[in-house]
């Protein structure tokens, strides 16, 4: 691995990210073959930097002010053509001031509608994903939170997902 | 992200993250991932830099078509124009989280955070 994954990290973080690193077992990693040509694709984006519509339930900041150990696990739609105007973002360990200056520095719709215009995809799905990142508590994130996602994205025949952090 | 990525893909639909701490995600297990050297809060870019983001998510896009089996690995080739001291300076002024505000207090919770072992009633 040639990039330093620890390079933007203070040395605190570092030090955590890496036992955390240490920790994991990776197991049976599952493995989904594209259906079609990714020019054919319908896309959809999930960022896990805390996105939600100002017309939406926030991200229940206080319950993790309250208790530290925990983070919102629920997910929000952002419909395709939402821009920074029309959100906030909520994740407490990352500055959101350049996804709030600029929606696609975290969830670029814009910029895959720029791709499926040269070709590259087929089309952005009509609804987009957000879920709060730093998560320790993860049984709600896997068991419900997640297949609850996949069950949209499938009900939009999507055919691809992109996974963008915080 | 990596546990989600996990679930949406053995739901059958095909994945591939975008990850700042390639190592750690890496670490997860996860069926496709493009590493990228930039600072986090900023994963495609610097604001307003359309053209950088769109090669940035153009470049993430590719490994869906170009891989063949999990655990599918690239590192973008893009260099952040700052150095991480001039980076992490921008953000000088954003509240450390709750968590650290924590540790402050009660600094011997540091081990449970390394350990995952949540501590339940020591908030």
């Amino acid at each position: 691995m040639a990039i330093d994954s620890y390079r933007f990290l203070d040395f605190a973080t570092r030090q955590l990210m890496k036992a955390w690193a240490a920790r994991e077992d990776p197991g049976v990693i599952p493995f989904t073959p594209l259906a079609r040509p990714l020019r054919e694709c319908t896309v959809a984006l999930l960022t896990t930097s805390g996105v939600a519509r100002n017309d939406d339930r926030p991200f229940d900041q206080d319950g993790e002010r309250r208790n530290p150990w925990w983070g919102d696990p629920s997910f929000r739609t952002i419909p395709l053509g939402t821009t920074e105007k029309d959100v906030r973002l909520y994740h407490l360990h990352v500055d959101p001031r350049f996804g709030e200056a600029d929606l696609d520095v975290v969830l670029p719709m814009r910029r895959l509608a720029e791709l499926a215009g040269e070709g590259v995809v087929g089309r952005p799905a009509p609804t987009h994903y957000s879920i709060m990142g730093y998560i320790l508590e993860q049984k709600v994130l896997v068991g419900t939170t997640a297949p609850g996602i996949a069950a949209r994205m499938r009900a939009e025949r999507v055919d691809a997902a992109v996974l963008l952090p915080g | 992200m990596g546990l989600v990525q996990r679930v949406l893909e053995a739901g059958g639909i095909p994945t591939v993250a975008l990850s700042m701490i390639p190592a750690l995600t890496r670490a997860v297990g996860v069926p496709r991932l493009a590493g990228i050297s930039y600072p986090m809060g900023q994963p495609l870019g610097r604001p307003h830099d359309a053209d950088g983001q769109r090669a940035v998510l153009r470049a993430t896009l590719d490994l869906l078509a170009t891989a063949s089996g999990p655990d599918s690995y690239v590192e973008l080739p893009f260099e952040w124009p700052e150095s991480p001291a001039r980076a992490r300076n921008a953000s000088r002024n954003f509240p450390p989280p709750p968590i650290v505000e924590l540790l402050k207090r009660k600094p011997w919770l540091l081990a449970n955070l390394y350990t995952g072992r949540i501590p339940h009633g020591e908030g």
